[in-house]
């Protein structure tokens, strides 16, 4: 294998990019990073959701951002834009949210200060094959290997593959006069008041009651408070702990109560269990979930004979894959299949805690 | 942000090194060791409150800093107080708010930019932690067993009655237990002496300190002193929450700070004086005189004389004849936010300098007022004899 560059991340979301602009901070210039992904603008998926849903504002806080230090956070270079202390005041209650345009113009920025397009290819990187000292990706070797993939795809309910008034909420979509929302999580609940705003009556299926908190998980399981505890359960209380947390959520708060209130009290919104022929129905159900829904995964699953459990991939608490992870090499998951390592690997913290271990692994390797 | 206990500790005692400096440089420059006593209770109850949020705070927001700083100064000022560190208390509370605002900065904008990783690994700092700790704690010993070292020896006055007069001339600290009496008062001629906890009945003066620097006052009862209750000449004392009832002498002050203009000011602070010719007087010198009470003088209350530089600031003056408080011989004084209730003419004396006013400046002085409520008086403020007073 004839070695090409240092670095290669598969995926080219916002994943990748976290990574991308923390090995950049470490001191890899954009000459020694490869980049796979299928669209230059790291934001270009993401964006397309929340188009989709018409989301507003980010359900992260000031530090859900990409760059690698987490200050200056997104609310002290609002307070500083802005000329106005009310982002920090904000942030030290927990009830900043940064806007989805201030989001993305930090991406792009971002994108344009760190060199990522000098290192950006435009490939589908079918195939990981772990060789001597590193790893082949379609043709050429990198020691260093971060796969972030993203999600493996939207996930409509087997009933509704074939329905023709179902969508999903991530695809783009109007609201039509009667419409069933099935879900209970931060989509869903975008989708009630965005459809309730458009005039039209909103019936929530739902299977159960959505549990009401600020993030995707207690805070403390995004810091090693919470995470020690983590690493140190066995496969079984983790595959637990992680259908566990998986259940839908959404934050508290006016916002969201309100209008949902204000319709049911219209006779505009419902509860129901079960589908009941609505006109349109939104599909707020998420993405597949598993390794094996992601062919990457699974081909590298399958070739390499990786431990897994449940629908997870076995990965070190650096989101570093112990069978294919060295003093010479290393194979990093970030992104929603990093959660083995870190339960809320879907999240900005989650991509960044993905690429600082693997930022660690490169530089030891480096410095010897 | 959710900090593991380990993350408490590193961060907190890397937040301490500075304000552990400042406190050396602080106590160096005054001479005096309570700022690293002051910064040492700090870091202990910080270091326990830690582990007591470790055990009751999953998750700490940004809000709680400042509430939780506040049940902290209560602790760390309860503290000061039970061990007796002499710690000024606006200077203490002045230290631990500017150490936790230099800590606020550190905790969410240094060791985040810094630190790639110090909010995930709830604010551990990793080997620099444990480094800043050692060193933090290193210097903490190594400058309070210095601080040990160079304390004077403590003297424990039995409960009971001693007879004086008690010649303190070496440095010391005379701490008496519940109950201790010295007859006869007490003389300090040595630098960096306290009394503390002592009552003194009778002799010349109560308590006599002559040329001595860095000497302290505390808590000290004085009466039946013929001349002054306490008198300090060339010497810079701090007197604090002293009791000074009626001087027997016809001339007899409460306290008596003269002749050390040129030296660093004398402080009285809280203290009570009861009766005497003059309650609080100064010639020649700079001092602070706050939040004292004094009641029933005979000649003036509050006495800044003979070139003296003074501030004057939250006393109560009450019940005495002729004049409250006196700015005289060309002394400077700022009198501030002081009340002055009742102060009778004195006919007898046919001075009309002394027909009962709150307020007098004499003789080429320059007082500076602000805030003072006077009632029960002649006149609220008067300048004779080419002295000004002018409003802040």
């Amino acid at each position: 294998m004839s070695r090409a560059q240092e670095c290669a991340i598969v995926g080219g979301g916002l994943a990748g990019f976290c990574a991308y602009a923390t090995l950049r901070l470490g001191g890899l210039a954009p000459a020694e990073i490869a980049v796979f992904g299928t669209d230059p603008d790291p934001a270009a998926q993401w964006r397309r959701r929340a188009a989709a849903i018409r989301q507003r504002r980010m359900r992260s806080e000031s530090d859900g951002h990409c760059a690698p230090r987490s200050f200056p956070g997104l609310a002290v270079r609002a307070a500083r834009r802005r000329r106005s202390p009310l982002p920090l005041v904000q942030s030290v209650f927990d009830l900043y949210h940064p806007t989805v345009e201030e989001f993305l113009a930090h991406v792009e920025e971002l994108r344009m200060r760190s060199g990522w397009d000098d290192s950006f290819r435009r490939r589908t990187v079918k195939r990981i094959r772990a060789g001597d000292g590193g790893f082949e990706l379609d043709g050429a070797a990198y020691p260093h290997v971060l796969v972030a993939t993203g999600h493996p795809g939207l996930r409509l309910p087997d009933e509704l593959a074939a329905d023709r008034r179902a969508i999903h909420a991530y695809e783009p979509h109007e609201y039509a006069a009667e419409v069933e929302v099935v879900g209970a999580g931060m989509a869903a609940a975008t989708e009630w008041v965005n459809a309730l705003a458009a005039g039209s009556s909103v019936i929530s299926v739902r299977r159960r009651e959505p549990e009401r908190r600020p993030l995707n998980l207690p805070r403390q399981f995004f810091t090693r408070r919470g995470l020690a505890a983590f690493h140190r359960s066995g496969p079984a209380a983790r595959v637990d702990f992680l259908g566990r947390w998986s259940a839908p959520s959404y934050p508290r708060g006016r916002a969201w109560d309100e209008p949902v209130e204000r319709a049911r009290r219209e006779g505009r919104f419902r509860i129901a269990a079960a589908l009941n022929g609505a006109e349109q129905v939104i599909c707020a159900t998420g993405f597949k979930r598993g390794y094996r829904e992601d062919a990457l995964l699974a081909a590298l699953v399958h070739d390499h004979a990786l431990e897994t459990a449940g629908t997870w991939i076995v990965l070190g608490s650096d989101s570093t894959v112990p069978a294919l992870t060295d003093t010479e090499r290393t194979l990093s998951v970030a992104g929603v299949s990093g959660q083995w390592a870190f339960p809320a690997a879907d999240t900005l913290m989650g991509a960044k805690y993905a690429a600082r271990g693997f930022l660690r692994r490169v530089q030891a390797c480096r410095s010897r | 942000m959710s900090f593991t206990l380990r993350g408490r500790f590193e961060s907190r005692l890397g937040a301490a090194l500075a304000p552990l400096l400042a406190a050396f440089g602080l106590a160096a420059a005054i001479t005096e060791w309570w700022p690293l006593a002051l910064a040492g209770a700090m870091i202990g109850v910080g270091l326990l409150f830690d582990v007591a949020y470790d055990r009751w705070l999953d998750y700490q927001p940004g809000w709680a800093a400042l509430p939780l700083a506040l049940v902290e100064l209560g602790a760390v000022m309860g503290v000061v107080y039970a061990l007796g560190i002499a710690a000024p208390l606006d200077a203490a509370v002045a230290f631990f708010a500017g150490s936790w605002l230099f800590g606020q900065v550190l905790v969410h904008g240094v060791f985040p930019y810094t630190r790639l990783s110090y909010g995930e690994d709830g604010g551990e700092l990793g080997r620099a932690g444990v480094a800043l700790a050692v060193v933090v704690l290193a210097a903490f010993a190594f400058l309070g067993g210095v601080a040990l070292a160079m304390q004077p020896p403590t003297v424990r006055l039995a409960s009971g009655i001693h007879q004086g007069p008690l010649l303190l001339d070496h440095a010391q600290r005379l701490v008496g237990e519940p109950g201790a009496v010295v007859r006869g008062g007490i003389r300090i001629t040595a630098d960096n002496v306290t009394v503390r906890n002592v009552t003194v009945v009778g002799g010349d003066s109560g308590i006599e300190v002559d040329n001595a620097r860095n000497v302290t006052l505390e808590r000290v009862r004085i009466s039946g002193a013929v001349l002054d209750g306490i008198h300090v000449r060339r010497s810079t004392v701090k007197i604090r929450d002293c009791l000074i009832h009626s001087p027997a002498g016809s001339y007899a002050q409460g306290i008596d700070i003269s002749f050390g203009f040129d030296l660093a000011p004398s402080l009285v602070e809280g203290c009570t004086v009861i009766g005497g010719r003059e309650g609080i007087v100064t010639h020649f010198a700079m001092a602070r005189v706050a939040d004292n009470r004094v009641v029933g003088t005979t000649l003036r209350a509050l006495t800044l004389t003979e070139m003296s530089m003074a501030i004057v600031e939250g006393n109560h003056v009450e019940d005495s004849l002729g004049v409250g408080i006196y700015c005289g011989d060309y002394s400077e004084c700022e009198i501030d936010d002081n009340s002055v209730r009742n102060i009778r003419p004195d006919q007898a004396s046919g001075d009309k300098t002394r027909m009962g006013y709150g307020i007098v400046a004499h003789s080429g002085a320059a007082a500076v007022i602000s805030g003072n409520d006077v009632s029960g008086v002649s006149a609220s403020a008067r300048a004779f004899l080419g002295a000004r007073i002018s409003a802040e």
